[in-house]
């Protein structure tokens, strides 16, 4: 099956900030979607650049007692998502496989992967979860 | 035999610090630099046939170098803009306060070791002063749940200061090494010059080939590969070995821009195993005739240091615009000293100039770091409570250190 396919039947928002905004924001976008784990980070054209993870965030936010340095200068100094957010996330295209996806979460520890259309713009979200409910169902086919 | 020792130490060093830090309250490092002292070479080291000290040398090397990639790293040009002039000017005058304030004390003083000349002792002992340990910082901090602009000055001054320090230091042996300020030109351009194009260079490579690598798993020999080979490339070609992995770890963060996390996590992982190294291998270097013969010298380098600190801090806070508040109290957070002071004199005996002299060197920062981490939590809690920055007056746990 066709990833374009697949978001048909499983539809999933994912939650987007551009790469100015504040981890602040970035946060409370994130709670305004409490399924979801992970921001896109976005530029002005709406192209994802970047990944930043719901457990990062807290760590920053909620000044986590830590002794190295870098962590310290990234509570002192916080700049915006930008200075944040994983530049080499992985996706996965509209014209793939949901075959090579499920290998890209197993490979890569990631449990939603982002899919981008033509222009780098999120189209939607593949969810391991949702996977996973899909392999054990015997009428599903959505792996044929 | 001397994996045999290693383990030995890094196991019973862990046992006894923390044994030492639940049950008596003390800091980890009294822990960690008994278990070095009862196996120096004439007590069970020697019963494990270690009768010197010299094996640990490349090792001590390898580990500093560990260390100076995550300074390096510690802070991007964008964070370096966003800091703010009064962080910046007290982190200033705070290092260079120290290494002036303990390096005239010293001159004033007139006590060297051996055919050392004194104004290299000075120097070095200078340059060695000011190094902080942010542990114990942070663990008041936390403890306290502190909260305001003493407390963010503090902990960026923290955070970079170090780096400050590792350069001086270079500079220094550069110097040194040299015998005049004249020679030292001509060495210091290449220390510093091959420094920065090997750290620079290798730096943008590791990033590169980073981006092969998806699994975390595979980062780590890069990185250690990586560091591996600055440090042994400037100990063949003569340059710092300090600086290099420094600017390796600042290029690495240039080139990898936004995320630094996965180039940096698995070394920093290793922070606390190098220091518990740096205070038992300091323990093995511990001789107590260098404590009673100089204590004269331990004295003023203890009370140089406090002094050069607090009036450096503050008048570099005070000249960069900041608040009251801030300057007459960022002081006092500033004496504890840890494992990078302990690992720069480590280093020293890797010099043979320094033979002597780095012995009673290490026993002297090995001492002034037991007085630090002991009154340096009193005094980091003193300051902040001073500026109204604790939240609250009970704190929530034991200190770690």
């Amino acid at each position: 099956m066709k990833i374009v396919d697949w978001l048909e039947g499983h539809a999933v928002t994912g939650v987007t900030v551009e790469r100015d905004a504040s981890l602040e924001e970035a946060a409370r976008a994130l709670l305004g979607e409490p399924e979801c784990r992970d921001i896109y980070v976005i530029d002005a054209e709406g192209r994802v650049v970047g990944h930043l993870g719901f457990r990062r965030l807290a760590d920053i936010l909620l000044h986590r007692s830590t002794h190295s340095r870098r962590q310290l200068l990234e509570q002192v100094a916080r700049g915006p998502v930008r200075e944040f957010m994983n530049q080499r996330f992985i996706s996965a295209r509209l014209d793939e496989h949901v075959h090579d996806v499920l290998h890209k979460n197993m490979e890569r520890w990631v449990e939603d992967i982002p899919v981008l259309d033509g222009d780098s713009r999120l189209a939607g979200i593949i969810r391991l979860v949702d996977l996973v409910r899909a392999a054990i169902e015997p009428s599903d086919q959505s792996f044929d | 035999m001397e994996i045999l020792l290693i383990g030995v130490l890094l196991l019973s060093g862990l046992a006894f610090g923390a044994l030492g830090s639940h049950l008596f309250g003390v800091p980890r490092v009294v822990g960690y630099i008994l278990v070095g002292m009862l196996f120096a070479p004439n007590l069970l080291g020697g019963q494990l046939g270690m009768h010197d000290t010299q094996w640990t040398q490349p090792l001590v090397s390898v580990a500093l170098g560990v260390i100076a990639y995550v300074i390096g790293g510690a802070i991007s040009p964008s964070q370096l803009r966003r800091l703010g002039w009064s962080i910046v000017g007290a982190t200033l005058g705070e290092v260079s306060g120290a290494f002036l304030m303990v390096a005239g004390a010293v001159l004033l003083l007139g006590m060297t070791v051996a055919d050392l000349p004194l104004w290299s002792f000075a120097l070095v002992l200078g340059a060695l002063a000011p190094a902080t340990a942010p542990a114990a910082i942070v663990a008041v901090v936390h403890q306290y749940q502190a909260r305001g602009p003493v407390t963010t000055t503090l902990l960026g001054m923290v955070a970079i200061d170090d780096a400050l320090g590792i350069l001086i230091f270079a500079l220094v042996m550069a110097i040194v090494g040299s015998g005049s300020l004249g020679g030292a030109l001509g060495t210091a351009f290449w220390e510093i010059g091959a420094a920065l194009l090997v750290g620079g260079v290798g730096g943008f490579l590791i990033e590169r080939l980073s981006r092969r690598f998806h699994e975390q798993s595979m980062l780590l020999p890069l990185l250690l590969g990586g560091i591996l080979l600055t440090v042994g490339l400037a100990a063949w070609a003569e340059f710092s070995a300090l600086l290099a992995s420094m600017v390796l770890g600042f290029s690495v963060r240039w080139f990898g821009s936004s995320y630094a996390e996965r180039l940096f996590k698995p070394i920093e992982d290793l922070e606390e195993t190098v220091f518990v190294l740096f205070f038992t291998f300091a323990g093995l270097h511990f001789a107590p005739s260098a404590v009673i013969d100089y204590w004269p010298l331990m004295l003023t380098y203890f009370i140089a240091r406090a002094l050069g600190l607090f009036v450096g801090g503050a008048g570099g806070a005070r000249l960069a615009g900041a608040p009251r508040a801030v300057w007459s109290n960022i002081g006092f957070g500033l004496f504890p000293q840890g494992g990078v002071a302990i690992g720069l004199a480590l280093l020293l005996l890797n010099y043979p100039m320094f033979s002597q002299a780095g012995e009673v060197i290490v026993n002297l920062i090995a001492t002034t770091t037991l007085l630090t981490e002991s009154v340096g939590a009193i005094s980091v809690r003193y300051g902040l409570r001073r500026a109204g920055e604790l939240c609250q007056n009970t704190p929530k746990g034991k200190t770690a250190r």
